[in-house]
């Protein structure tokens, strides 16, 4: 992709105009650039089975920033997506809250756009129609909707294919369509929950390399759950490590170095080392 | 001169379908034959009888009743059209609903499976008594298709993939929304496929629907043959409802096969 077609969003959103469904983020204009933007507090969640209680959760405090990437890596099935699902509102937590701003988030809704690990489009529709889907349910008029995904269609190099089906993609190119349907709305915070765990390594790194790309043109508040150190260390500006279950948090890394980032630079090996040992040692500890 | 079939030729796999369906036919024609000669029965008639009745319906109609053998047709066509329209305004909403609320689902349930094992044909005298000849008739038809049509769909609203609804939510999607975006057109291959079963059954249901007709249609005509004793006649009625019935079933699974597969979900 060359660097002319990933122009995106260019036009300034003012803060006094309409607030939409679509346009959530607008909301939070008055907070700054990596100000504290979502407050997780006291977060539990504790699943009840007929015999026994099970903590995935146990307590968690975070904040993210806005505008910057946080990674939540940790051991598997620490509860990793559980904490994304609590956020979104599609899982309701035994306790907790969380915080955009100064507002409540109690049920799902466009404010916490999300990308799935299985991408969740709808076969139904073309690749245009998916990443139009939200501002449909926002009764964005036609002629703006196709304005705007014009452009995440060109930004995500899916214009040839923007009248094709869903299962005429490879799974590279379903995974750009997920992240244009989140980000063309614009919520307040993206969630995504292990977006390129299904895919190969080769097209792992090339989506990698395309996320980094669209946020250095329209930067984003995001929180990335994956597996995958290298991934965290590759994208995020802060990360997560969680302990194994119950999840709480081991410690919180800063990454160094400006995007696009050297994978093999010596800071990120060190850390890179670091997080692996800690996953380890929490690992061997489970089996 | 010998040509090698080849699978991944599109002529080669036409003709191999034709030639086993021709085949077939024949073979059930001559299995017919046989078995009226070791019956030995005269309400059993060969195949040459009951195509020459056949043959005579159609050129003259029937001479007895005086109709033309389209005139039954009609008949019988508008009978399952109407029984085919009153359970598709039933069957999808009802199935929709009962597919995405799972209290309705529980509650109904045993109403479902009280009333679904009853055959159609035990429905229509008490079909014809209560609503007369014009509605009673389409009732049988249309507890024929209800069924089918509407389990189909409450299984296809339940195999909606969990994932398009929490997408649809993180998108901004109302419940109703949800509905109309989601759950309706995922559903859509389901409810093609119970249209063409339930076209099926509703055919088996056409003569029962038209036994206890004054002017019925095909169905009633049969039931007439046989009471008179003209079993070629008889015979000659069961093919054309065969026929109506392959047609009806062939256009739908047309229909849903092509949509289906235009949707993404011809899985």
């Amino acid at each position: 992709m060359s660097k002319q077609e990933m122009v995106i969003e260019g036009e300034k959103y003012n803060s006094k105009d309409r607030i939409r469904a679509d346009h959530t983020d607008l909301l939070y204009a008055d907070i700054p650039e990596g100000e504290p933007l979502l407050k997780i507090e006291n977060l539990n969640v504790i699943y009840r089975t007929d015999d026994k209680e099970t903590v995935a959760v146990d307590n968690l405090n975070f904040e993210i920033n806005k505008g910057e990437l946080v990674s939540i890596v940790g051991p598997s099935g620490c509860g990793k997506s559980t904490i994304l699902r609590c956020i979104s509102g599609l899982l309701q937590p035994t306790s907790g809250t969380i915080m955009i701003g100064d507002n409540k988030c109690t049920t799902a809704g466009s404010d916490r756009g999300m990308v799935f690990q299985d991408f969740a489009l709808f076969p139904w529709r073309t690749v245009r129609k998916n990443i139009e889907f939200g501002l449909e349910i926002a009764g964005v008029p036609k002629e703006e909707r196709k304005e705007r995904s014009e452009r995440y269609l060109k930004a995500m190099g899916l214009s040839e294919f923007a009248d094709s089906r869903i299962h005429e993609l490879s799974g590279g190119m379903k995974q750009r369509v997920g992240i244009a349907r989140a980000m063309i709305m614009h919520p307040a915070v993206i969630l995504m929950d292990e977006p390129f765990g299904a895919l190969d390594a080769q097209t792992r790194n090339i989506l990698q390399e395309s996320l980094v790309n669209v946020l250095q043109k329209s930067p984003r508040t995001i929180i990335f759950v994956t597996h995958s150190v290298d991934e965290a260390l590759v994208l995020s500006d802060r990360i997560i490590v969680l302990s194994k279950r119950p999840a709480t948090i081991h410690k919180i890394f800063k990454v160094p170095g400006e995007h696009p980032r050297d994978r093999a630079s010596p800071e990120l090996a060190a850390l890179r080392k670091e997080i692996l040992t800690y996953l380890q040692s929490q690992n061997t500890m489970n089996s | 001169m010998l040509i090698e079939y080849d699978e991944n030729n599109r002529k080669h796999r036409l003709i191999r379908s034709t030639v086993i369906t021709i085949l077939s036919l024949a073979t059930f024609l001559v299995l017919w034959w046989i078995a009226t000669i070791v019956m030995n029965d005269r309400n059993f008639p060969t195949p040459d009888k009951v195509f020459g009745a056949l043959w005579n319906l159609l050129l003259y109609g029937d001479p007895i009743g005086g109709h033309s053998i389209w005139e039954y047709i009609a008949v019988s066509l508008n009978t399952f059209l109407n029984g085919f329209g009153l359970a598709l305004v039933f069957a999808v909403p009802l199935g929709l609903l009962l597919g995405y609320v799972k209290f309705l689902r529980e509650f109904t349930a045993p109403w479902i499976e009280v009333v679904r094992p009853i055959a159609p044909i035990a429905w229509a005298p008490i079909f014809v008594l209560s609503f007369g000849s014009q509605l009673g008739p389409a009732l049988v038809v249309f507890i024929g298709i209800f069924f089918p049509l509407l389990t189909n769909i409450i299984f296809g609203v339940q195999r909606i993939d969990k994932n398009w609804l929490d997408a649809s939510k993180t998108l901004g999607a109302s419940q109703g929304q949800l509905f109309t975006k989601v759950v309706l057109p995922a559903t859509v291959p389901y409810i093609l496929n119970g249209i063409k079963v339930g076209l099926g059954v509703g055919w088996m249901c056409i003569v029962a629907a038209e036994i206890y007709n004054k002017f019925g249609g095909i169905g009633q005509y049969l039931v007439d043959m046989v009471n008179g004793g003209l079993m070629s006649n008889a015979f000659a009625a069961i093919i054309i409802i065969a026929v109506l019935g392959l047609m009806t079933t062939g256009v739908a699974e047309y229909i849903s096969k092509v949509v289906s597969r235009r949707m993404g979900m011809d899985a």
